[in-house]
């Protein structure tokens, strides 16, 4: 058993989540990971029309294509067609799903074929491998971060201009639209990543729920960054001894260790604001 | 604030190493993990008590919806032998198992014959073969082999259970056979709700027609009702059926679409598929659940 596996991933995907979810937060489009996670269906079944098999990296390079495709195709409709960002989410990732469905009566109906059984990882089979090497997850997803902090360091202003005020970024010339794209890029090669380890229900809730916490506590962006991380951080190993004492799943249980840790923050925040309101009037 | 938190994650840390410490005490029976307790219950006719099985999905799981729980990793770590159905039943399971390089991993489906296994395509066969009694008594023998290379001090033993169980089933294949030799061909027909039935229609010559796919999560289309209400109402099925593991709504429309066109057709009973009933129950073993099954299915059709 080595829970240390557990937890490392799920403090790995945690940052990473939660890193890319504060812009999410910002851009108001944090159910982008939920619209991935149903949208890469179609992706899973034409690579198994294409290869034939159920071998889970070609499952992969599928959910990855298609993950991708969504995001941009959301942009397009939100930026080039102007509709609203949630309803261009709400449009694609319906119609991805949808299509998978139709081609999975179509081409794949006598097989047992979709995210949960060929896609979907479970973080608790980490606690499995007990050999020598470091399982690849753990690489993978150590890798994805050094891409996403070196993203995110090398590209801060124009992040942060493109995320408050995009007419200002793009008068002094930076290109919205291209900071946007590889944005979404990150988000999707992430949550695809994460989905193949851990599942969906974890990484939708490490986009969301730490960069939510953090934005109660701080108004700086790089604060907010950091937060999010230690939130999702202490979210995954609280979550794991919670999984343990519960004898629950251990996925389920960070995510509720996540929302525990909201409530926690909001409940400060409130104590603490109406305290200085209440010295203000005095 | 930073240092505080980094020193408080680093205790976390330190804490979750040490838990790794107190390790379980270890009896000198094998500790075998099967995935389903339809494997679980091919173990244990084998082993008897000379061994602890547990199996990790309990009666009535669909095993293509199953979630393992912390608990059942720990299970799954402490086993000297896990024993899975094979077939891609277990979903991405199975490719966990096939990384895992200190555990003995024996997949009941590589005792069963290629030629025998129904294929999908290429690569993929239809994981339901417990459903015919001869393909599950060759992976049972198959099963018998490995465990008694690993724990040869029992082989004797094994081999004798094995022996026992073997008359027992091909006692059952006979009388499968016999149950539906009273039912004439044309209403040898088994409706079902998901696509478990098969190999129990090819080897007890039955049609069998589902309305969907070995997915649970396959919809079935407009056709597939149509399709199927037509099958029914012209050949003038009498009894349809539902899953002990799977949703019954979707066979309840079929019915109540039969009805309104004037055919009566009634659910004949609800059938064990995926999983064996409680333990304490006669569905609990192999041979009780298909005991069960056939009759249920011949008395309805008949």
């Amino acid at each position: 058993m080595q829970p240390l596996y557990i937890i490392i991933l799920g403090s790995l995907i945690a940052s990473c989540c939660a890193l890319l979810g504060c812009f999410l937060l910002l851009r108001k489009m944090t159910m982008l990971g939920d619209a991935i996670a149903h949208a890469v269906l179609p992706g899973i079944v034409i690579s198994y029309i294409v290869s034939g098999e159920r071998d889970h990296t070609a499952m992969l390079i599928g959910a990855t294509v298609a993950g991708l495709l969504t995001t941009f195709s959301i942009e397009f409709l939100s930026k080039k067609i102007k509709l609203q960002q949630d309803a261009a989410t709400g449009v694609m990732f319906t119609g991805f799903f949808a299509i998978g469905v139709i081609l999975i009566s179509l081409f794949a109906n006598k097989i047992d074929l979709d995210q949960d059984c060929v896609l979907y990882g479970e973080i608790g089979y980490l606690g499995l491998y007990n050999d020598a090497f470091i399982p690849i997850e753990i690489w993978r997803m150590l890798i994805i971060l050094g891409l996403i902090i070196t993203f995110i360091v090398l590209g801060y202003r124009q992040l942060l201009m493109t995320t408050f005020d995009l007419a200002f970024a793009s008068s002094v010339g930076i290109m919205g639209a291209l900071w946007q794209y590889l944005l979404m890029g990150f988000v999707s090669l992430t949550t695809v990543a994460s989905f193949e380890s851990v599942g969906s229900i974890l990484v939708v809730s490490f986009l969301i729920i730490p960069p939510a916490a953090a934005y109660l506590i701080t108004h700086s962006l790089q604060r907010m960054l950091i937060y999010a991380c230690l939130i999702g951080i202490i979210g995954a190993i609280s979550g794991y001894y919670l999984a343990v004492f519960l004898d629950s799943a251990i996925a389920a249980a960070m995510s509720v260790a996540c929302g525990v840790e909201l409530i926690l923050i909001f409940i400060y925040v409130k104590l603490w604001k109406e305290r200085v309101l209440s010295k203000a009037v005095y | 604030m930073r240092t505080k938190a980094f020193l408080f994650l680093t205790f976390l840390l330190f804490n979750t190493v040490s838990c790794n410490q107190n390790a379980k005490e270890k009896s000198n029976r094998l500790y075998i993990i099967a995935t389903t307790n339809i494997v679980a219950d091919a173990v244990k006719q084998i082993v008897g008590e000379r061994a602890e099985v547990i199996s990790l999905m309990g009666a009535g799981v669909d095993p293509h919806l199953y979630k393992v729980s912390q608990g059942d990793i720990q299970k799954l770590s402490e086993a000297d032998i896990i024993v899975s159905n094979g077939l891609h039943l277990e979903g991405r399971m199975n490719e966990v198992f096939d990384r895992l390089q200190n555990k003995t991993i024996i997949k009941l489906s590589d005792g069963a014959e290629p030629d025998k296994l129904l294929q999908i395509n290429q690569q993929n066969y239809d994981p339901h073969f417990w459903f015919d009694v001869m393909i599950w008594k060759s992976a049972i023998i198959y099963l018998s082999k490995q465990l008694m290379s690993i724990d040869t001090a029992n082989a004797e033993f094994y081999q004798n259970n094995t022996k026992q169980y073997i008359t027992k089933l091909d006692i059952l294949h006979h009388w499968i056979n016999e149950q539906y030799s009273k039912v004439v061909p044309q209403k040898r027909i088994l409706i079902t709700a998901h696509d478990a039935f098969s190999y129990y229609g090819k080897a007890y010559q039955l049609e069998v027609l589902s309305l969907q796919g070995i997915s649970t999560l396959s919809d079935f289309g407009l056709n597939d009702i149509d399709r199927l209400t037509h099958t029914i109402t012209s050949r003038k099925v009498k009894s349809i059926f539902v899953e002990t593991s799977i949703s019954s709504k979707t066979i309840e429309s079929i019915v109540e679409n039969c009805n309104r066109k004037n055919h009566l057709v009634s659910i004949g009973g609800s059938l064990y598929s995926d999983a064996l009933g409680t333990s304490d129950s006669e569905t609990g073993t192999y041979i009780g659940m298909l005991k069960y099954n056939t009759q249920t299915i011949a008395q309805a059709i008949k």
